[in-house]
Protein backbone atom coordinates (compact mmCIF):
# COMPACT_ATOMS: atom_id res chain seq x y z
CA UNK A 1 0.00 0.00 0.00
CA UNK A 2 1.19 3.44 -0.79
CA UNK A 3 1.49 6.54 1.72
CA UNK A 4 -1.33 8.03 -0.10
CA UNK A 5 -3.83 5.51 0.41
CA UNK A 6 -2.91 4.76 4.17
CA UNK A 7 -3.71 8.24 4.23
CA UNK A 8 -6.70 7.54 2.52
CA UNK A 9 -7.57 5.12 4.80
CA UNK A 10 -7.09 6.94 8.36
CA UNK A 11 -9.09 10.23 6.35
CA UNK A 12 -11.96 7.55 5.90
CA UNK A 13 -11.98 6.23 9.30
CA UNK A 14 -12.26 9.09 11.04
CA UNK A 15 -14.78 10.50 8.60
CA UNK A 16 -17.09 7.67 9.94
CA UNK A 17 -16.18 7.36 13.12
CA UNK A 18 -17.11 11.13 13.81
CA UNK A 19 -20.33 10.45 11.81
CA UNK A 20 -21.16 7.41 14.08
CA UNK A 21 -20.52 9.18 17.77
CA UNK A 22 -21.64 12.63 16.83
CA UNK A 23 -24.12 12.28 14.28
CA UNK A 24 -25.82 9.00 14.33
CA UNK A 25 -25.82 8.12 17.55
CA UNK A 26 -28.80 9.91 18.64
CA UNK A 27 -30.43 8.39 15.40
CA UNK A 28 -32.99 6.06 16.12
CA UNK A 29 -35.95 5.56 13.72
CA UNK A 30 -39.33 4.33 15.37
CA UNK A 31 -37.45 3.03 18.18
CA UNK A 32 -36.47 -0.24 16.26
CA UNK A 33 -34.20 1.24 13.02
CA UNK A 34 -30.57 1.90 14.63
CA UNK A 35 -27.99 3.59 12.34
CA UNK A 36 -24.39 1.66 12.74
CA UNK A 37 -22.76 3.44 9.58
CA UNK A 38 -18.92 3.02 11.01
CA UNK A 39 -19.55 -0.61 9.98
CA UNK A 40 -18.24 1.40 6.60
CA UNK A 41 -15.00 1.56 7.45
CA UNK A 42 -14.14 -2.23 7.47
CA UNK A 43 -16.58 -3.50 4.43
CA UNK A 44 -14.20 -0.14 2.26
CA UNK A 45 -11.10 -1.18 3.53
CA UNK A 46 -8.86 -2.59 0.27
CA UNK A 47 -9.00 -6.44 -0.21
CA UNK A 48 -5.64 -6.79 -0.58
CA UNK A 49 -5.16 -5.46 3.27
CA UNK A 50 -3.88 -8.85 5.32
CA UNK A 51 -6.98 -10.34 7.05
CA UNK A 52 -4.99 -10.19 10.41
CA UNK A 53 -4.61 -6.52 9.98
CA UNK A 54 -8.12 -6.53 9.15
CA UNK A 55 -9.02 -8.08 12.18
CA UNK A 56 -7.22 -6.07 14.29
CA UNK A 57 -8.74 -2.82 13.06
CA UNK A 58 -12.09 -4.13 13.30
CA UNK A 59 -11.94 -4.98 16.79
CA UNK A 60 -10.15 -1.57 17.63
CA UNK A 61 -12.91 0.49 15.60
CA UNK A 62 -15.33 -1.61 17.57
CA UNK A 63 -13.80 -1.25 21.14
CA UNK A 64 -14.00 2.93 20.10
CA UNK A 65 -17.64 2.27 19.22
CA UNK A 66 -18.42 0.57 22.49
CA UNK A 67 -17.00 3.68 24.01
CA UNK A 68 -19.34 5.87 23.79
CA UNK A 69 -22.28 3.31 23.80
CA UNK A 70 -20.91 2.14 26.78
CA UNK A 71 -21.47 -1.61 25.74
CA UNK A 72 -18.03 -2.64 25.97
CA UNK A 73 -17.03 -5.69 24.08
CA UNK A 74 -20.40 -6.19 21.90
CA UNK A 75 -19.50 -4.17 18.83
CA UNK A 76 -16.00 -5.61 19.29
CA UNK A 77 -17.41 -9.20 19.09
CA UNK A 78 -20.03 -8.19 15.80
CA UNK A 79 -17.42 -6.38 13.61
CA UNK A 80 -14.46 -8.85 14.32
CA UNK A 81 -17.37 -11.49 12.93
CA UNK A 82 -17.78 -9.63 10.27
CA UNK A 83 -14.36 -8.75 9.29
CA UNK A 84 -13.69 -12.36 9.23
CA UNK A 85 -16.71 -13.95 7.00
CA UNK A 86 -15.96 -10.76 4.40
CA UNK A 87 -12.78 -12.72 2.18
CA UNK A 88 -15.68 -15.39 2.07
CA UNK A 89 -18.60 -13.38 1.31
CA UNK A 90 -16.70 -11.57 -1.74
CA UNK A 91 -15.50 -14.60 -3.14
CA UNK A 92 -19.03 -15.91 -2.89
CA UNK A 93 -20.49 -12.99 -4.40
CA UNK A 94 -17.49 -12.68 -6.67
CA UNK A 95 -17.98 -15.88 -8.28
CA UNK A 96 -22.17 -15.64 -8.12
CA UNK A 97 -22.18 -12.19 -9.70
CA UNK A 98 -18.90 -12.37 -11.92
CA UNK A 99 -16.56 -9.33 -10.55
CA UNK A 100 -12.72 -9.88 -9.71
CA UNK A 101 -12.50 -11.12 -6.21
CA UNK A 102 -9.22 -8.48 -5.78
CA UNK A 103 -11.44 -5.53 -6.34
CA UNK A 104 -11.43 -1.68 -4.72
CA UNK A 105 -15.15 -1.77 -2.86
CA UNK A 106 -16.84 1.22 -4.11
CA UNK A 107 -20.10 1.70 -5.99
CA UNK A 108 -17.85 3.33 -9.05
CA UNK A 109 -15.71 0.21 -9.48
CA UNK A 110 -18.57 -2.71 -8.48
CA UNK A 111 -21.60 -0.76 -9.79
CA UNK A 112 -24.17 -0.06 -6.99
CA UNK A 113 -26.26 -2.92 -7.44
CA UNK A 114 -22.94 -5.62 -6.83
CA UNK A 115 -22.40 -2.74 -4.33
CA UNK A 116 -25.40 -2.65 -2.41
CA UNK A 117 -25.63 -6.79 -2.19
CA UNK A 118 -21.76 -6.69 -0.53
CA UNK A 119 -23.00 -4.03 1.90
CA UNK A 120 -26.24 -5.44 2.53
CA UNK A 121 -24.91 -9.23 3.30
CA UNK A 122 -21.90 -7.83 5.63
CA UNK A 123 -23.88 -5.35 7.51
CA UNK A 124 -27.00 -7.87 7.90
CA UNK A 125 -24.30 -10.48 9.58
CA UNK A 126 -23.02 -7.52 11.92
CA UNK A 127 -26.52 -6.37 12.96
CA UNK A 128 -27.30 -10.12 13.38
CA UNK A 129 -24.68 -10.95 15.74
CA UNK A 130 -24.93 -7.06 17.37
CA UNK A 131 -28.55 -7.49 18.56
CA UNK A 132 -28.36 -11.23 19.44
CA UNK A 133 -25.64 -10.31 21.99
CA UNK A 134 -27.33 -7.59 23.03
CA UNK A 135 -30.93 -9.11 23.51
CA UNK A 136 -28.93 -12.16 25.29
CA UNK A 137 -32.01 -13.66 25.73
CA UNK A 138 -34.21 -16.71 23.61
CA UNK A 139 -37.20 -14.79 24.29
CA UNK A 140 -36.53 -11.41 22.74
CA UNK A 141 -35.35 -13.43 19.51
CA UNK A 142 -38.39 -12.00 17.92
CA UNK A 143 -38.16 -8.33 18.88
CA UNK A 144 -34.37 -8.55 18.01
CA UNK A 145 -35.08 -9.84 14.26
CA UNK A 146 -37.48 -7.02 14.26
CA UNK A 147 -34.53 -4.71 14.77
CA UNK A 148 -31.61 -6.56 13.20
CA UNK A 149 -34.19 -5.94 9.67
CA UNK A 150 -35.13 -2.61 10.00
CA UNK A 151 -31.33 -1.78 11.15
CA UNK A 152 -29.50 -3.18 8.35
CA UNK A 153 -31.55 -1.94 5.76
CA UNK A 154 -31.35 1.65 7.65
CA UNK A 155 -27.52 1.03 7.79
CA UNK A 156 -27.19 0.02 4.58
CA UNK A 157 -29.22 2.96 2.61
CA UNK A 158 -26.97 5.48 5.01
CA UNK A 159 -23.55 4.13 3.50
CA UNK A 160 -24.99 3.76 0.01
CA UNK A 161 -26.15 7.61 0.46
CA UNK A 162 -22.60 8.39 1.88
CA UNK A 163 -20.56 6.48 -0.88
CA UNK A 164 -22.82 8.42 -3.59
CA UNK A 165 -22.18 11.88 -1.81
CA UNK A 166 -18.73 11.29 -1.35
CA UNK A 167 -18.22 9.80 -4.57
CA UNK A 168 -15.17 12.24 -5.86
CA UNK B 1 7.81 -29.01 16.87
CA UNK B 2 8.13 -27.38 13.04
CA UNK B 3 4.70 -28.62 12.07
CA UNK B 4 3.07 -27.33 14.72
CA UNK B 5 4.41 -23.98 14.18
CA UNK B 6 3.52 -24.50 10.17
CA UNK B 7 0.04 -24.86 11.22
CA UNK B 8 0.37 -22.01 13.60
CA UNK B 9 1.16 -19.93 10.57
CA UNK B 10 -1.14 -21.11 8.08
CA UNK B 11 -4.38 -21.19 10.82
CA UNK B 12 -3.15 -17.46 12.40
CA UNK B 13 -5.88 -15.99 10.99
CA UNK B 14 -8.59 -18.32 12.67
CA UNK B 15 -6.37 -18.04 16.00
CA UNK B 16 -6.35 -14.45 15.86
CA UNK B 17 -10.03 -14.11 15.03
CA UNK B 18 -10.94 -16.70 17.87
CA UNK B 19 -8.96 -14.61 20.32
CA UNK B 20 -10.23 -11.74 19.47
CA UNK B 21 -13.88 -13.20 19.86
CA UNK B 22 -12.99 -14.45 23.44
CA UNK B 23 -11.47 -11.36 24.45
CA UNK B 24 -14.86 -9.58 23.24
CA UNK B 25 -17.06 -11.78 25.22
CA UNK B 26 -14.75 -11.69 28.02
CA UNK B 27 -15.84 -7.89 27.89
CA UNK B 28 -19.51 -8.82 27.33
CA UNK B 29 -19.63 -11.10 30.26
CA UNK B 30 -17.90 -9.75 32.98
CA UNK B 31 -19.19 -6.31 32.81
CA UNK B 32 -17.52 -4.97 35.88
CA UNK B 33 -14.16 -5.55 34.44
CA UNK B 34 -11.11 -3.38 35.06
CA UNK B 35 -11.06 -2.50 31.76
CA UNK B 36 -14.80 -1.73 31.04
CA UNK B 37 -15.20 0.20 34.40
CA UNK B 38 -11.81 2.11 34.26
CA UNK B 39 -11.12 3.13 30.58
CA UNK B 40 -13.68 2.30 27.94
CA UNK B 41 -16.86 4.12 28.49
CA UNK B 42 -18.03 7.45 28.39
CA UNK B 43 -16.49 8.62 31.84
CA UNK B 44 -12.88 8.08 30.03
CA UNK B 45 -11.78 11.47 29.88
CA UNK B 46 -11.74 11.97 25.92
CA UNK B 47 -14.99 9.83 25.08
CA UNK B 48 -16.40 12.74 27.26
CA UNK B 49 -14.63 15.31 25.98
CA UNK B 50 -16.13 14.93 22.58
CA UNK B 51 -19.75 13.99 23.40
CA UNK B 52 -19.27 17.00 25.65
CA UNK B 53 -18.64 19.28 21.69
CA UNK B 54 -21.15 17.25 20.45
CA UNK B 55 -23.87 18.14 23.24
CA UNK B 56 -22.88 22.03 22.81
CA UNK B 57 -23.17 21.97 18.81
CA UNK B 58 -26.98 20.46 19.21
CA UNK B 59 -27.89 22.46 22.39
CA UNK B 60 -28.52 25.65 19.81
CA UNK B 61 -31.00 23.41 18.18
CA UNK B 62 -32.76 22.43 21.64
CA UNK B 63 -32.75 26.33 22.60
CA UNK B 64 -36.28 26.09 22.11
CA UNK B 65 -37.20 23.60 23.76
CA UNK B 66 -35.09 24.49 26.93
CA UNK B 67 -36.89 27.59 27.16
CA UNK B 68 -39.92 26.17 26.79
CA UNK B 69 -38.74 23.49 30.06
CA UNK B 70 -36.94 26.52 31.84
CA UNK B 71 -40.35 28.76 31.64
CA UNK B 72 -42.15 26.17 33.20
CA UNK B 73 -40.20 24.82 35.95
CA UNK B 74 -39.66 28.48 36.81
CA UNK B 75 -43.54 28.38 37.00
CA UNK B 76 -43.40 25.24 39.21
CA UNK B 77 -40.81 27.09 41.42
CA UNK B 78 -42.36 30.23 41.75
CA UNK B 79 -45.93 28.64 42.96
CA UNK B 80 -43.71 26.54 45.35
CA UNK B 81 -42.13 29.84 46.24
CA UNK B 82 -45.26 32.05 47.20
CA UNK B 83 -46.68 29.15 48.74
CA UNK B 84 -43.74 28.64 51.23
CA UNK B 85 -43.71 32.70 51.59
CA UNK B 86 -47.33 32.72 52.57
CA UNK B 87 -47.06 30.23 55.34
CA UNK B 88 -44.54 32.12 57.06
CA UNK B 89 -45.23 35.61 57.40
CA UNK B 90 -43.40 38.13 59.51
CA UNK B 91 -46.08 38.09 61.77
CA UNK B 92 -46.18 36.84 66.03
CA UNK B 93 -46.19 33.26 66.89
CA UNK B 94 -49.54 33.03 67.40
CA UNK B 95 -50.48 33.56 63.73
CA UNK B 96 -51.57 30.62 61.44
CA UNK B 97 -52.18 31.06 58.35
CA UNK B 98 -54.69 29.64 56.56
CA UNK B 99 -53.89 27.09 53.77
CA UNK B 100 -56.38 28.58 51.60
CA UNK B 101 -55.12 31.88 52.02
CA UNK B 102 -51.58 30.60 51.56
CA UNK B 103 -51.86 29.09 48.20
CA UNK B 104 -54.27 31.35 46.62
CA UNK B 105 -51.44 32.02 43.69
CA UNK B 106 -51.52 30.23 41.10
CA UNK B 107 -49.00 30.63 37.84
CA UNK B 108 -49.76 30.38 34.06
CA UNK B 109 -46.58 30.48 31.74
CA UNK B 110 -47.46 32.60 28.28
CA UNK B 111 -45.66 34.13 25.44
CA UNK B 112 -45.22 37.46 24.77
CA UNK B 113 -46.12 37.72 20.84
CA UNK B 114 -46.03 41.69 20.56
CA UNK B 115 -44.74 44.26 22.98
CA UNK B 116 -44.46 47.83 22.71
CA UNK B 117 -42.54 50.32 24.59
CA UNK B 118 -42.63 53.56 23.03
CA UNK B 119 -45.81 54.74 23.65
CA UNK B 120 -46.91 56.37 26.51
CA UNK B 121 -49.57 54.03 27.15
CA UNK B 122 -48.15 50.45 26.41
CA UNK B 123 -49.68 46.88 25.94
CA UNK B 124 -48.34 43.57 25.64
CA UNK B 125 -49.78 40.01 23.96
CA UNK B 126 -49.70 36.63 25.31
CA UNK B 127 -50.45 34.00 23.27
CA UNK B 128 -52.84 32.52 25.93
CA UNK B 129 -56.16 33.73 26.28
CA UNK B 130 -59.49 32.56 28.32
CA UNK B 131 -59.21 29.33 27.02
CA UNK B 132 -56.22 29.04 29.17
CA UNK B 133 -58.19 29.93 32.13
CA UNK B 134 -56.23 33.42 31.97
CA UNK B 135 -59.11 36.46 33.07
CA UNK B 136 -58.42 40.02 33.13
CA UNK B 137 -57.22 41.68 36.36
CA UNK B 138 -54.57 38.80 36.60
CA UNK B 139 -51.09 40.30 37.37
CA UNK B 140 -48.30 39.20 34.84
CA UNK B 141 -44.46 39.00 35.96
CA UNK B 142 -41.58 38.21 33.81
CA UNK B 143 -38.61 36.26 35.75
CA UNK B 144 -36.87 39.73 36.56
CA UNK B 145 -39.78 41.67 37.54
CA UNK B 146 -43.38 43.02 37.26
CA UNK B 147 -44.54 43.18 34.06
CA UNK B 148 -48.10 44.31 34.07
CA UNK B 149 -51.86 43.47 34.40
CA UNK B 150 -54.05 41.61 32.06
CA UNK B 151 -56.61 43.57 30.27
CA UNK B 152 -58.70 42.36 27.84
CA UNK B 153 -58.72 38.38 27.00
CA UNK B 154 -60.33 36.56 24.01
CA UNK B 155 -60.12 33.09 23.50
CA UNK B 156 -56.92 32.17 22.67
CA UNK B 157 -54.86 35.58 23.03
CA UNK B 158 -54.88 38.04 25.79
CA UNK B 159 -53.71 41.96 26.56
CA UNK B 160 -51.73 42.62 29.11
CA UNK B 161 -51.25 46.68 30.36
CA UNK B 162 -47.85 47.18 30.98
CA UNK B 163 -46.33 48.95 34.03
CA UNK B 164 -45.14 51.08 31.63
CA UNK B 165 -48.68 53.15 31.11
CA UNK B 166 -49.89 56.34 32.80
CA UNK B 167 -52.46 55.14 34.91
CA UNK B 168 -50.78 52.21 36.02
CA UNK B 169 -49.82 52.06 39.74
CA UNK B 170 -48.02 49.35 41.76
CA UNK B 171 -48.75 49.19 45.24
CA UNK B 172 -44.36 49.28 46.34
CA UNK B 173 -42.28 48.44 49.17
CA UNK B 174 -38.89 49.71 49.94
CA UNK B 175 -37.05 46.53 51.23
CA UNK B 176 -34.17 48.75 53.27
CA UNK B 177 -36.10 51.27 54.09
CA UNK B 178 -39.23 49.41 55.12
CA UNK B 179 -41.86 51.89 53.92
CA UNK B 180 -44.93 51.56 51.28
CA UNK B 181 -45.19 53.22 48.44
CA UNK B 182 -46.66 53.61 44.55
CA UNK B 183 -44.60 53.14 41.59
CA UNK B 184 -45.35 54.57 38.44
CA UNK B 185 -44.08 55.26 35.40
CA UNK B 186 -43.52 58.90 34.06
CA UNK B 187 -44.04 58.11 30.03
CA UNK B 188 -40.48 59.16 29.21
CA UNK B 189 -37.94 56.34 29.46
CA UNK B 190 -38.22 52.74 29.59
CA UNK B 191 -35.91 51.91 31.90
CA UNK B 192 -36.74 54.18 35.11
CA UNK B 193 -39.91 54.64 36.83
CA UNK B 194 -40.90 56.80 40.33
CA UNK B 195 -41.69 56.30 43.16
CA UNK B 196 -44.05 58.56 44.75
CA UNK B 197 -45.35 58.71 48.46
CA UNK B 198 -42.22 58.44 49.73
CA UNK B 199 -42.07 61.16 52.94
CA UNK B 200 -38.94 63.30 53.20
CA UNK B 201 -37.85 62.10 56.69
CA UNK B 202 -37.37 58.85 55.56
CA UNK B 203 -33.69 57.50 55.41
CA UNK B 204 -33.18 56.18 51.52
CA UNK B 205 -30.52 54.36 50.07
CA UNK B 206 -29.27 54.00 46.62
CA UNK B 207 -29.58 50.54 44.91
CA UNK B 208 -32.56 49.80 47.79
CA UNK B 209 -34.38 46.92 46.18
CA UNK B 210 -38.36 48.16 46.06
CA UNK B 211 -40.58 45.06 45.64
CA UNK B 212 -44.31 44.52 45.80
CA UNK B 213 -45.63 45.38 48.70
CA UNK B 214 -48.41 42.86 51.22
CA UNK B 215 -50.94 45.41 50.07
CA UNK B 216 -51.09 44.40 46.52
CA UNK B 217 -54.24 42.34 45.41
CA UNK B 218 -52.99 40.84 42.38
CA UNK B 219 -49.34 40.18 42.64
CA UNK B 220 -47.75 37.97 45.42
CA UNK B 221 -45.53 40.30 47.82
CA UNK B 222 -41.91 40.69 47.08
CA UNK B 223 -41.83 40.45 43.89
CA UNK B 224 -38.54 43.08 42.26
CA UNK B 225 -40.23 45.85 40.34
CA UNK B 226 -36.66 47.65 40.64
CA UNK B 227 -33.70 49.34 42.36
CA UNK B 228 -33.55 52.92 43.70
CA UNK B 229 -30.70 54.66 41.25
CA UNK B 230 -31.51 58.35 42.32
CA UNK B 231 -33.17 60.05 45.48
CA UNK B 232 -33.65 63.80 44.83
CA UNK B 233 -35.60 66.47 46.89
CA UNK B 234 -38.93 67.80 45.46
CA UNK B 235 -38.93 71.96 46.51
CA UNK B 236 -41.51 72.63 48.55
CA UNK B 237 -42.86 69.22 48.37
CA UNK B 238 -43.05 66.56 51.87
CA UNK B 239 -42.12 63.94 49.58
CA UNK B 240 -38.84 62.49 47.94
CA UNK B 241 -38.32 62.67 44.17
CA UNK B 242 -36.86 58.62 43.62
CA UNK B 243 -36.18 57.24 40.16
CA UNK B 244 -35.41 53.86 40.09
CA UNK B 245 -34.18 51.60 37.01
CA UNK B 246 -37.31 48.75 36.41
CA UNK B 247 -36.56 44.76 36.69
CA UNK B 248 -38.23 43.47 33.70
CA UNK B 249 -36.24 44.11 31.03
CA UNK B 250 -39.07 45.11 28.41
CA UNK B 251 -36.85 44.40 25.19
CA UNK B 252 -36.27 41.01 25.89
CA UNK B 253 -39.60 39.72 26.92
CA UNK B 254 -40.24 36.01 25.81
CA UNK B 255 -41.80 34.04 28.51
CA UNK B 256 -44.61 36.14 31.26
CA UNK B 257 -45.99 34.30 33.95
CA UNK B 258 -49.30 34.90 34.49
CA UNK B 259 -50.57 35.11 38.30
CA UNK B 260 -54.43 34.19 39.38
CA UNK B 261 -55.30 35.61 42.59
CA UNK B 262 -57.67 32.93 43.60
CA UNK B 263 -59.64 35.15 46.66
CA UNK B 264 -59.04 38.39 44.61
CA UNK B 265 -62.70 37.99 43.46
CA UNK B 266 -63.67 37.64 47.41
CA UNK B 267 -61.35 40.43 48.39
CA UNK B 268 -62.83 42.88 46.55
CA UNK B 269 -66.32 41.92 46.85
CA UNK B 270 -65.70 42.74 50.95
CA UNK B 271 -63.82 45.46 50.30
CA UNK B 272 -66.55 47.23 48.33
CA UNK B 273 -69.18 46.55 51.15
CA UNK B 274 -67.39 49.49 53.04
CA UNK B 275 -67.37 52.09 49.45
CA UNK B 276 -70.52 53.64 50.70
CA UNK B 277 -68.70 54.44 53.99
CA UNK B 278 -65.74 55.42 52.96
CA UNK B 279 -67.60 58.50 50.75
Amino acid sequence: MTLREILNIIFLFVLYLALQILIVRNLVLFDVAFCFVYVACILLLPAEMSLSATLLTAFGVGIVVDTFYNTLGMHAAATVLMAYVRPAVVRFQAAQRGFDSRIVFSIHEMGSRNFFYYVLTLTFIHHFALFLIEANNVLLFLPAMVKIIASTVFTSVTIMLVQYFSRN
Amino acid sequence: MFELFQFIVRSRNFILFVLLEVLSFYFIINTNNYWSVRFFNTSNYYAAKILDWSNKAQEYARLRQVNTDLAEENRRLNTLVTQLQQQKPQAPTSYQTDSIFATRFQYRVARVINNTTQHPNNYITLDKGSADGIKPGMGVISPTGVVGKVKICSEHLSIVTSILHSDYMVSSKLVKAGVIGTVKWDGINPTRMKMLDISRNTKMYRGDSVVTSEYNAIFPSGLLVGRVIRVGEMPNQTFHDVTLSVGTDFNNLSFVYVVENKLQGEQEKLEETTEPERR
